[in-house]
C-alpha cells in the first residue's frame, strides 16, 4: 500500500494536542529535572550539581518516603482490585437491582479525594462514628486506631473506598468483553464456578486487571489529599514531603529530585506494566 | 450416547414463548436437526437440552433419565458454537491455550490421567485433519479451522450427545459445503447422538437423517430430508424450504385415481393419494422444479407468458404469468427462453401436496 502523505496541515490540527503535552507537561519534566541538577533553580544560583541527589538518596527520611509510597500504591492497587473484581463479576450480568447497585457504587468516583478523606475520618478516625458504635455497644473497650495509623491502613482503606468505582469500570469493560459462548463452552466441557473464575474469568479480565493496577499504583504512589489527611505523622508520603521540602523549607532543588523520582518510578513501573500485559496476551492483544 | 426424549417442552423469557409444547424423540446415533427462521425456538430448544436454560414446563430426558434440574456441568453434552467459543490464547498460568488444550480442556476438567488425554486428544486432531497444529494459539487459525478445533474439543470428551449451534453460518459459503460434510462423516463414524440448530434450509438437507421444522416455538413438520422438501405438509413448511408455488383451489370431480381440481390458473388433475368431498377447498403446492416446459407427454399442460427468466448455471429459473397468476418454474440451462416468450409447460399429476 502507497503511504499516505501527512500535509503540513495535519500537524497543524495535532497541535492541540501534542502542542499541549510537548509545551506543558514536557517542559515542566525538563524544568523538574534540570532543577535536580542545580539548573534554572528557582533560589540561589544555576550550577549543574549532583549534591541534591546525593543529599537525598543518603537520607533515611527521603528513603522512607519512597518506600511508604510503594507501600501505599502496591497495596493500594491490590485492594482496590480485591474489592473491584468481585463486584465486577456480580454486575457483569444486569438486571434491574444491579443496575440501581452500580450506579450506587459509582458515588465516590464524583467526590474529589480530600472530601472522600474527610468523610472517611468521620467514620473511623478515634472518636469516629464507628468507634463510638463499637464502644456503646461494649464490643471494645478502647477506641481503634483507624487512622494516621503507623503503617498506613488508613490510606489504604481511603484509596480502595475511593477508587473501587473506577477500577469497577475498567473490569467492567473488559469482563463485558468476554463472550456468553466462551462461558457457556466451559460450562459445557465440564468446567465448575471455580474452574471458570480460574480459567476464563481472570485470564481473559487480565489485560484490564493490569491496566486497573497500573493507574491504581500511579494514582496511590503519588497521592498527597489522603495521606496527608489520613497518612500516617511519620513518614510522610513521597508527594507530601515533596510540598513540604519545596514550600516549607523552600528547598526546591531538593523538591525537584523527589519530583524526578516520582516520574521515573511511574515510567519504570508502566514500562514493566507494557512488558507484562504483552506477555500475558502472548503479542496477540 | 444417549436417546433424546423431549416431552411438552416449554420455555418462556418473561411473557414471551420461546418454545411452546414440543415433543420429540431423537433415537441413538441420530442427526436430527433443527430448522426454522430466527426467533422459532431452535436455538433455545438446544441451550435447554444443554441445560443452559431449565425448561418451565415439561422434560428432557436422556435416556430415561430426566436431566431437567441436571446442571449443564453433569449432562456429559458438548456443544459447537457458531462463534467456536475457543479459549483464547493467555499467558497467565498454564494452560496457555493453544489448540492442544483447547482441545484437552474437558479432558482437563474431568481430571483424565495424561496419558488418556494425549492419547484422545491426539485421534481427535486426527480425526479432524488438525495434526501439526497442536501449538497453533486460536487466533492464529482460520475460521475452517477454528471450528475444527472448536469440534475436536466437543468429541474428545465422548459425549453422549452432540449439540451443535448454527456452526458454519461465520464461513464462507465453499468452506461451508466442505466442513458439513465432515462433520456429517465424524458423526457417522463415532454415531454420536446429534442435535443440529440451523436456518440453512441446504444444510439442514445435506447433513440431517431427519428434519424438524420449527415455526414460532411449535414443531410444524418432522420427516426425513425427502420427506421434508417432497412432501411439505403446511404452508409454512413448504415456502421456508425451497421455493413453492402455494395457491388454492376447489375439488369439481375425480376421473379414477386424480382428482379434478380449479385452480386460479385453470383445471387441474392430480394425484392426491386420498379423496376429499367435491366442493372442498384445499390449499396445495408444488415446486418449481415439477413445472418445466412441455416435451409432449403426461402431466397438466398449462401456457403461460415468460415474465422473468434468470439463468442460474445448472438451470433457469422461470417466472410465469399463467392466466393473470404468477408461478414459478424450471427449465434446463441449455433452454433458449426469454422474458416475453410464450412456453407451454407441463405438471406432473404426482408432484402436488395437500397443505394443512
Amino acid at each position: 500500500m502507497e503511504r499516505q502523505r501527512v500535509g503540513f496541515s495535519t500537524y497543524l490540527f495535532l497541535i492541540p494536542g501534542v502542542g499541549f503535552i510537548v509545551l506543558f507537561i514536557g517542559s515542566s519534566i525538563f524544568i523538574t529535572i534540570t532543577q535536580s541538577f542545580g539548573l534554572f533553580s528557582v533560589t540561589g544560583t544555576s550550577q549543574f550539581t549532583i549534591d541534591h541527589w546525593v543529599a537525598l538518596l543518603g537520607d533515611r527520611e527521603s528513603l522512607d518516603s519512597v518506600l511508604f509510597s510503594l507501600k501505599m500504591g502496591f497495596l493500594s492497587s491490590a485492594g482496590t482490585i480485591l474489592f473491584a473484581f468481585p463486584l465486577a463479576l456480580f454486575l457483569r450480568k444486569g438486571g434491574t437491582g444491579k443496575r440501581f447497585l452500580a450506579s450506587l457504587v459509582k458515588i465516590p468516583l464524583f467526590i474529589p479525594a480530600l472530601v472522600s478523606a474527610f468523610l472517611i475520618i468521620n467514620l473511623i478516625s478515634y472518636h469516629g462514628i464507628v468507634n463510638e458504635v463499637l464502644v456503646a455497644l461494649n464490643l471494645i473497650n478502647r477506641p481503634l486506631r483507624m487512622l494516621n495509623d503507623r503503617f498506613g491502613w488508613g490510606v489504604v482503606g481511603i484509596q480502595v473506598w475511593k477508587n473501587v468505582p473506577f477500577v469497577l469500570l475498567i473490569l467492567a469493560s473488559s469482563l463485558a468483553s468476554i463472550r456468553d459462548d466462551t462461558i457457556d463452552a466451559a460450562r459445557n466441557l465440564g468446567a465448575g464456578a471455580i474452574q471458570i473464575l480460574a480459567k476464563i474469568f481472570i485470564p481473559l479480565a487480565m489485560p484490564g486487571i493490569l491496566v486497573s493496577a497500573i493507574l491504581m499504583f500511579i494514582k496511590a504512589f503519588g497521592d498527597f489529599a489522603i495521606t496527608s489527611v489520613a497518612g500516617p505523622v511519620y513518614p510522610p508520603s513521597i508527594a507530601l514531603r515533596m510540598r513540604n521540602t519545596a514550600s516549607l523549607f523552600q528547598e526546591w532543588d531538593k523538591a525537584a529530585v523527589l519530583g524526578v523520582i516520582i516520574i521515573l518510578t511511574t515510567l519504570v513501573v508502566t514500562w514493566l506494566y507494557a512488558k507484562l500485559a504483552e506477555f500475558v496476551t502472548g503479542g496477540e492483544g | 450416547m444417549s436417546k433424546l426424549v423431549l416431552e411438552e417442552l416449554t420455555k418462556r423469557f418473561d411473557n414471551i414463548v420461546a418454545v411452546d409444547k414440543i415433543s420429540l424423540e431423537v433415537a441413538e446415533g441420530e442427526f436430527v436437526t433443527l430448522l426454522g427462521p430466527s426467533g422459532c425456538g431452535k436455538t433455545t430448544t438446544l441451550r435447554t437440552v444443554a441445560g443452559f436454560y431449565k425448561p418451565d414446563e415439561g422434560r428432557v430426558k436422556f435416556n430415561e433419565r430426566v436431566m431437567n434440574d441436571v446442571p449443564p456441568v453433569k449432562r456429559n453434552t458438548a456443544m459447537c458454537f457458531q462463534s467456536y467459543a475457543l479459549f483464547p490464547h493467555m499467558n497467565v498460568w498454564d494452560p496457555h491455550m493453544n489448540v492442544w488444550d483447547n482441545i484437552a480442556f474437558g479432558l482437563k476438567m474431568r481430571k483424565l490421567p495424561s496419558q488418556e488425554q494425549k492419547k484422545r486428544v491426539s485421534e481427535a486432531l486426527g480425526i479432524l485433519s488438525l495434526e501439526g497444529m497442536e501449538k497453533r494459539k486460536p487466533g492464529q487459525l482460520s475460521g475452517g479451522q477454528q471450528q475444527r478445533v472448536a469440534l475436536a474439543r466437543a468429541i474428545v470428551t465422548q459425549p453422549d450427545i452432540l449439540l451443535f449451534d448454527e456452526p458454519l453460518s461465520n464461513l464462507d459459503a465453499k468452506l461451508r459445503v466442505q466442513v458439513r460434510v465432515e462433520i456429517k462423516e465424524m458423526q457417522k463414524r463415532l454415531g454420536i447422538t446429534s442435535i443440529y440448530v440451523t436456518h440453512d434450509q441446504d444444510e439442514a438437507l445435506a447433513i440431517s437423517d431427519r428434519i424438524v421444522v420449527m415455526n414460532q416455538g411449535r414443531i410444524e413438520q418432522v420427516g426425513d430430508p425427502q420427506e421434508i422438501y417432497l412432501r411439505p405438509r403446511t404452508s409454512f413448511v413448504a415456502g421456508f424450504i425451497g421455493l413453492a408455488n402455494i395457491f388454492k383451489a376447489r375439488i369439481l370431480g375425480f376421473e379414477g385415481n386424480l382428482t379434478l381440481l380449479s385452480a386460479p390458473f385453470g383445471a387441474l388433475r392430480v394425484d392426491l393419494g386420498r379423496s376429499y368431498p367435491i366442493g372442498a377447498e384445499l390449499d396445495l403446492s408444488f415446486r418449481p422444479e415439477s413445472m418445466s416446459p412441455w416435451t409432449g407427454v403426461g402431466g397438466n399442460k398449462l401456457k403461460g407468458t415468460i415474465l422473468h427468466a434468470i439463468f442460474m448455471g445448472d438451470a433457469m429459473d422461470l417466472f410465469v404469468d399463467v392466466a393473470g397468476h404468477r408461478l414459478r418454474a424450471r427449465a434446463g440451462s441449455a433452454a433458449r427462453i426469454a422474458a416475453g416468450d410464450e412456453v407451454e409447460f407441463s405438471i406432473p399429476e404426482s408432484t402436488f401436496q395437500v397443505l394443512e
